[in-house]
């Protein structure tokens, strides 16, 4: 490999937040650890288009079809070494401690199952830039339901707990109270779920407008789709705003301070609603429209026992290619591409598919693609973010046997 | 049950043509499934897009005529008040107007109803005039609320599919028009111009990415270790 | 009296019965729609349709024209010459009884043929049930008949037998007319009636008309619900259907196990007219048929679980017209098909999800993937493609169609527009104001969209002038060329394989020879079988200098891709994909290419894994080849300059 090497462990254990009373293990997975200093590296255009070039003489020509890990060459390798080495002692984690806020800015944050989401940091950052904007010294408010972990590096600085009893109403008459009390700068809400309602309960509650779903976003500017795409509206930040989703760089700079901000309002209760109760998605038998992780498995895998077994381990929703649901190996529905599924998923983790593009098309917005094919020069091995080469009939079963010992 | 479709103006996204918005389509789905009476109500001053909804499975549809910059809330309390439905279904935010969603939630303030967002599924309740309804939530999670009727509730993405369109059925709906009050709309302190596509974060690893996780001919138990580990860093699974 | 006097009142009987039994049927066909038809015309031709264009079909099992010709032909000329019978001195004669004795052993023989077929085991794709007993009458009639008027040409030596001899005649002759109804026997008078009365008279004069008659979308009922709601002749075309099982032999949807057969199809469309809840077909099942429950009747909706036809039935159908080629009898079962898709689709909106979503597109866009027009030409930058806009007139307008917007189509488009670049064609596109073709809309019922689009497109092609229209896609070529002039839009249209051939006769191409390749070519439907265009592309192969293989269904009889008629978004599941089926019967010709002209084939042929040929579409070929020619001219010339002056 050409790459420094990152031992997961290791960085691992140097994640592990020294937590308090509970016990339980906790990992703050954003921090930057020294055997895994900036996660991937670097890219270089200039170095990448200089190795490929073609040594031939007469008119200049690269060869791109090649990766760089083929032609990169021992200077790409130690570039990419100075640049982590430099990094990883530049970036010692200094807390940045805002001690009187000039102003708040309130972070919406949702947390589904507790975890930071990828929208939620981007909530996080856009509030973050707006904190620093003129002159800075505003401070972020994390408006959270439940405690939650990561959220001085996602970029807040104070957090603030409004616990919920299920209902949206009473919630967003807490936000309400708190916003009144503290008369933030700027609240900022994911367009999404329940962050999108609860902007919109507070627009209609305080009679103030909501600049809703933002796509872009700056210190001075905020502009908006309107009239379905065919106009747009722009204005200087108003104090309600929703974010759309990856519109927004999370943050990256310092961590905040997440210190606690305490505020106490009497919970209201909502007559209308009768009961709410939680019924948490089962990844085995989530549509696969909707779940966050798919294994799937194409015509190079023969064991569908192991298959099935091992998707069940995984947590993951079992998908196929079209060949094998034709096949009768898997149900129609387990289908993904044009003519199946068309996924929105975050990780997809194909095994024995050769990515036609029929099935690409359905994978389209998958983030994480890991693709375990014999054939290198399979589309599914090029479109992968962690490409292996080798019998998937080997594969399942070594993982079978890993998930297991981890789970005991 | 009586129930209202509230159908927007909405435009198809790439020909900009007036068309039935799909989460309305979805919503009359959903109310079609729960039985009794289903109508539909438009505010403003294009039928063409709405009145596909008569081929999505409506069997009516009120039209208050109102001219197109006005606010359509206070015409549609008027309106629904007199109507007195169990239920009012509408979408998440209109597709082709001001688009911001906030519509039904100022018109549950108006009539003074409780709002559900993001229901995926309907069922009447055990106990009359209740309603069960199944939000979606994050990974296919779900909050089921049993909420008493009458309410408002807007439609999410994942419901059902809407049924399919009937050119036939369309044609013999009813249309009802009815004139309405038009109420100033608030002016817009900001300003409108031409839209412009901006770029969304970028989602997909880039190739250079993979090319350090290429990994030829691994032994399978090497293998398995780096999809966990893939997985773990990433955030996707945390497993044992 | 000897019995065989009594042979000519046998017959006077078997047509009492039969008129009475067929006059059942007359009924029921009368209570179908209005239909024009020109009697006059179709009598005179009818011994041409008959003799010509069924006995073609006929031909092509040959088992089937040996057999039918004599018993058909016996039965005609024993009955005929019994009726003369009735003349007392005919009766009379003995030589006249050896004549009648001669044209039941015709049919005996015939009959002798026809049990072949059945006995001891029938062909798969036959009946059985009534029609397994069918040639056991047939005999019983014909060897009666024999022993009887034989008995009468030597003078009746022997009366007790005769008489016995004659009640066998009876007995089958009875059971024949009686069976008129319902039986075998129905498809005499049915089929020439059919012959005579054609939906589709045309094509037996070659015409590529199209079969779909635009609705009057503001009537009271789109599309074909029930019985009645079919033209009369429709109806009684369903009738004449002799259950040959040619149509199921080659249908696609059939062999890949879809819930689908033609011949089943149309039994079951023949059987619901009567009404009852039975069906008495004794053929082949559909394939993992879906259970219905059978109600029938002139007033019953027939496309339904609860009907006689499932919907999955009418979905699987690619529309290729495979049933119709081979049909004996000239049935129309695509037309059938559609029209009742048409009603599923306008009036119930019964159509399957996947279906839906392109007519969705439709309806929102005009384009069933849901693209903007504007960016149909977005594969063509840096080629030249003028717009039409720019000038309002070209020679040739070149009609792009759903390929622009799929990577392997764009190839293709991307090799036919630079072979015209370099044959110097003055060509242009509409761009932005081609709408889709609606063909897609069409095969799935949606007439409404398909009207809308259609009068758009016609509204826009008249505003410009060009000479001709070409296209790479069939689907479209058949729907601006045969279904387009419906709605006023008369303009002429061209294939690329056809139009490139006449560039390549022209010398306007000089492609070099692609030799030592062995090719195969696939005829898309809507190209061979549809507007019967199967010789250009094969000469364009043969141009090229190219190795042709013929897989074992070529030409109008060849097998469909499985991509037409909107299967590929129905998406009925079956045992096994139709484009697996054809590609390996290409396979089997052990080409190392199959060439195709359809953006809709090489997409489906391309979809097939594991070892395969590749696909390319002749527009590709071509390219390749005139790539080739200019360049070794180049270099001729090349050479050339550096000899010494
Ligand atoms: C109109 C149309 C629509 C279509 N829609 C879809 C769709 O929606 N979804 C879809 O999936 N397909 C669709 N297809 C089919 C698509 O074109 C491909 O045929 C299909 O996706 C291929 O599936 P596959 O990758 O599983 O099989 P293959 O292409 O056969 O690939 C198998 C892969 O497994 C690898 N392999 C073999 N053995 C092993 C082993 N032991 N370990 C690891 N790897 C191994 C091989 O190298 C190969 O890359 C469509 C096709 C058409 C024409
Ligand atoms: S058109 Fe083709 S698919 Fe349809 S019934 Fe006839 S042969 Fe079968
Ligand atoms: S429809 Fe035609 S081809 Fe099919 S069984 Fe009947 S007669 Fe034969």
């Amino acid at each position: 490999m050409t790459r420094p090497r990152i031992d997961p462990r290791a960085s691992r254990t140097e994640q592990r937040v020294a937590s308090g009373e509970n016990g339980r293990r906790r990992y703050d997975l954003s921090s930057r650890t020294a055997s895994n200093p900036i996660g991937p590296p670097r890219r270089d255009p200039r170095q990448e288009w200089a190795a490929s070039l073609i040594d031939r003489p007469g008119r200049r020509r690269y060869d791109r079809s090649q990766r760089p890990v083929a032609r990169g060459g021992a200077s790409n390798v130690e570039a990419a070494r100075v640049g982590s080495a430099a990094e990883a002692v530049s970036t010692e984690p200094t807390v940045r401690i805002i001690e009187e806020p000039a102003f708040l800015v309130f972070a919406f944050v949702d947390a589904p199952g507790g975890r930071l989401s990828r929208f939620d940091r981007q909530v996080l950052g856009g509030a973050r830039l707006l904190a620093d904007a003129g002159g800075g010294g505003g401070a972020v408010v994390a408006i959270v339901a439940e405690e939650i972990d990561g959220l001085g590096a996602a970029g807040a600085d104070r957090v603030m707990s409004l616990p919920t009893n299920g209902s949206a109403s009473a919630r967003a008459a807490a936000l309400r109270a708190a916003i009144e009390t503290h008369a933030p700068r700027h609240v900022l809400f994911a367009e999404d779920g329940d962050a999108a309602d609860c902007a919109r309960r507070l627009s209609v509650a305080l009679g103030e407008p909501l600049f809703s779903n933002v796509e872009h976003l700056t210190a001075r500017q905020v502009v908006r789709p309107n009239r379905g795409r065919r106009a747009e509206l722009a204005a200087a930040p108003p104090r309600l705003m929703t974010l759309g989703e990856d519109r927004a760089k999370m943050h990256a700079g310092a961590p905040g301070e997440a210190r606690p901000l305490e505020f106490e309002t009497a919970p209201s209760d909502d007559q209308a609603i009768l009961s709410v109760e939680i019924i948490p998605g089962d990844p085995a038998r989530l549509a696969l429209s909707e779940t966050d992780f798919v294994v799937s498995a194409g015509n190079g895998v023969t064991d569908f026992e192991g298959f099935r077994e091992l998707a069940a381990l995984m947590k993951g929703t079992p998908g196929a290619s079209r060949v094998v649901c034709d096949a009768g190996l898997m149900p129609r529905g387990a289908q993904v591409g044009a003519s199946g599924t068309v996924l929105a998923a975050d990780c997809y983790f194909a095994l024995g598919i050769s990515g036609a593009p029929q099935h690409l098309q359905g994978i389209a917005a998958c983030e994480q693609v890991i693709a375990v094919n014999t054939d290198l020069h399979a589309a599914m091995i090029e479109r992968a973010g962690l490409a292996i080469v080798q019998d998937a009939q080997l594969v399942m079963p070594a993982l079978i046997k890993l998930l297991k010992e981890r789970q005991s | 049950m009586k129930s209202v479709v509230l159908l927007s103006d909405a435009r198809h996204p790439v020909s900009g043509r007036a068309v039935l918005s799909r989460l309305e389509a979805q919503a009359i789905g959903l109310g079609t499934a729960l039985g009794g009476t289903l109508t539909g109500l438009h505010a403003g001053d294009c039928e063409d897009g709405v009145q596909e909804s008569l081929g999505h499975g409506l069997s009516a549809l009120d039209i208050l005529s109102l001219p197109p910059e006005a606010d359509p809330v206070s015409a549609l309390t008027d309106f629904l008040k007199a109507q007195k439905a169990d239920l009012i279904l509408a979408g998440r935010r209109g597709e082709g107007g001001f688009d911001s969603g906030l519509l039904p939630y100022a018109l549950a303030e108006a009539l003074g109803l409780p709002i559900l967002a993001d229901a995926v599924a309907l069922t009447p309740g055990e106990a009359t005039d209740t309603l069960v309804v199944d939000q979606a939530l994050a990974k296919g999670a779900r909050r089921r609320v049993t909420v008493r009727l009458p309410a408002l509730v807007t439609v999410h993405p994942l419901a059902p599919a809407p049924l399919p369109f009937a050119f036939g059925a369309m044609r013999r709906g009813t249309i009802r028009r009815h004139v309405a009050e038009a109420a100033d709309a608030s002016t817009d302190p900001v300003e409108e111009r031409p839209y412009r596509a901006r770029p969304k974060l970028m989602r997909t690893s880039s190739a250079t990415a993979s090319a350090e996780n290429l990994h030829v001919g691994p032994e399978p138990e090497e293998a398995a270790r780096l999809i966990l580990d893939y997985l773990e860093s990433n955030g996707i699974r945390r497993y044992g | 009296m000897t019995p065989a006097a009594f042979l000519p009142w046998l017959v006077v009987a078997m047509v009492a019965v039969a008129a009475v039994q067929l006059g059942r049927r007359v009924a029921l066909w009368r209570s179908g729609r209005p239909a024009k038809v020109d009697w006059v015309a179709g009598l005179k031709a009818l011994p041409k349709r008959y003799l010509v264009d069924v006995h073609h079909v006929v031909d092509r099992d040959k088992s089937a024209s040996r057999m039918h010709v004599p018993v058909a032909g016996g039965l005609v000329a024993a009955s005929g010459l019994l009726v003369l019978g009735l003349i007392p001195a005919l009766a009379a004669s003995q030589l006249y009884w050896a004549v009648v004795t001669l044209a039941f052993l015709i049919m005996a023989a015939g009959v002798v043929l026809v049990g072949r077929r059945r006995y001891p085991r029938a062909m798969k794709r036959l009946s059985l049930g009534r029609w397994q007993r069918f040639p056991v009458y047939l005999g019983a009639f014909a060897l009666g008949g024999i022993l009887t008027s034989a008995l009468a040409a030597f003078g009746n030596p022997v009366p007790a037998i005769a008489f016995l001899t004659f009640v066998v005649a009876a007995a089958g002759g009875l059971m024949l007319a009686y069976e008129v109804a319902t039986g075998p026997m129905r498809h005499a008078l049915a089929g020439a009636t059919h012959l005579v009365a054609h939906p589709r008279a045309a094509r037996f004069e070659g015409s590529r008309e199209t079969g779909l008659r635009p609705i009057d979308l503001e009537g009271d009922k789109l599309g074909n619900e029930t019985p009645q709601d079919f033209a009369w002749n429709r109806l009684l075309s369903f009738d004449a259907c002799v259950q040959c099982g040619r149509c199921e032999a080659a249908c696609p949807a059939f062999a890949a196990g879809q819930p689908l057969s033609p011949k089943h199809l149309i039994a079951d469309l023949a059987a619901a007219q009567a009404g009852g809840h039975a069906r008495p077909y004794a053929g082949m099942p559909y394939p993992n048929e879906r259970p219905v429950a059978g109600s029938a009747g002139l007033h019953a909706r027939i496309v339904s679980p609860e009907g006689m036809i499932h919907p999955d039935t009418l979905w699987s159908c690619t529309t290729c017209r495979a049933c119709v080629e081979e049909c004996p009898m000239m049935i129309e079962h695509v037309d059938a098909i559609v029209d009742m898709r048409r009603f599923q689709t306008l009036e119930l909106g019964a159509i399957p999800l996947k279906a839906e979503e392109p007519l969705g597109h439709y309806r929102g866009c005009d384009e069933p993937n849901g693209r903007a027009l504007s960016e149909r030409t977005d594969f063509a930058a840096g080629l030249s493609l003028p717009r039409i806009a720019e000038t309002g007139e070209t020679d040739i307008l070149l009609w792009l169609g759903q390929a622009a917007y799929d990577l392997r189509g764009q190839r293709t488009l991307r090799a036919l527009i630079q072979t015209l670049n370099a044959a110097g064609v003055e060509f242009a596109v509409l761009g932005a104001e081609e709408r889709d073709c609606g063909d897609l809309a069409r095969r799935l019922g949606d007439e409404a969209t398909f009207q809308r689009l259609a009068r758009q497109n016609i509204a826009t092609l008249s505003a410009y002038r060009f000479r001709r229209i070409l296209t790479a896609d069939p689907h479209a070529l058949h729907v601006l060329r045969n279904e387009y002039p419906a709605f006023g839009g008369d303009f002429p249209v061209i294939h690329h394989t056809a139009f490139l051939s006449e560039l390549i006769a022209e010398k306007r191409l000089s492609p070099a020879s692609l030799a030592a390749r062995a090719i195969t070519y696939h005829d898309p439907c809507y190209l061979g079988r549809y507007n019967g265009e199967t010789e250009a592309p094969r000469s364009l192969i043969d141009a090229l200098g190219l190795e042709r293989r013929e897989m074992a269904r070529s030409g109008k009889r060849s097998m469909c891709c499985g991509g037409g008629g909107g299967a590929p978004s129905t998406d009925i599941p079956g045992d096994t994909r139709i484009p697996d089926i054809r590609m390996s019967q290409a396979r089997e010709t052990g080409a190392s290419v199959v060439a195709v002209a359809c953006p809709q084939c090489t997409a489906m042929l391309e979809g097939v894994t594991g070892e395969r040929p590749d696909v390319k579409d002749i527009a590709e070929l071509v390219w390749e080849a005139v790539q080739a020619g200019s360049k070794a001219t180049a270099s001729t010339s090349a050479a050339r300059e550096l000899e010494p002056a």
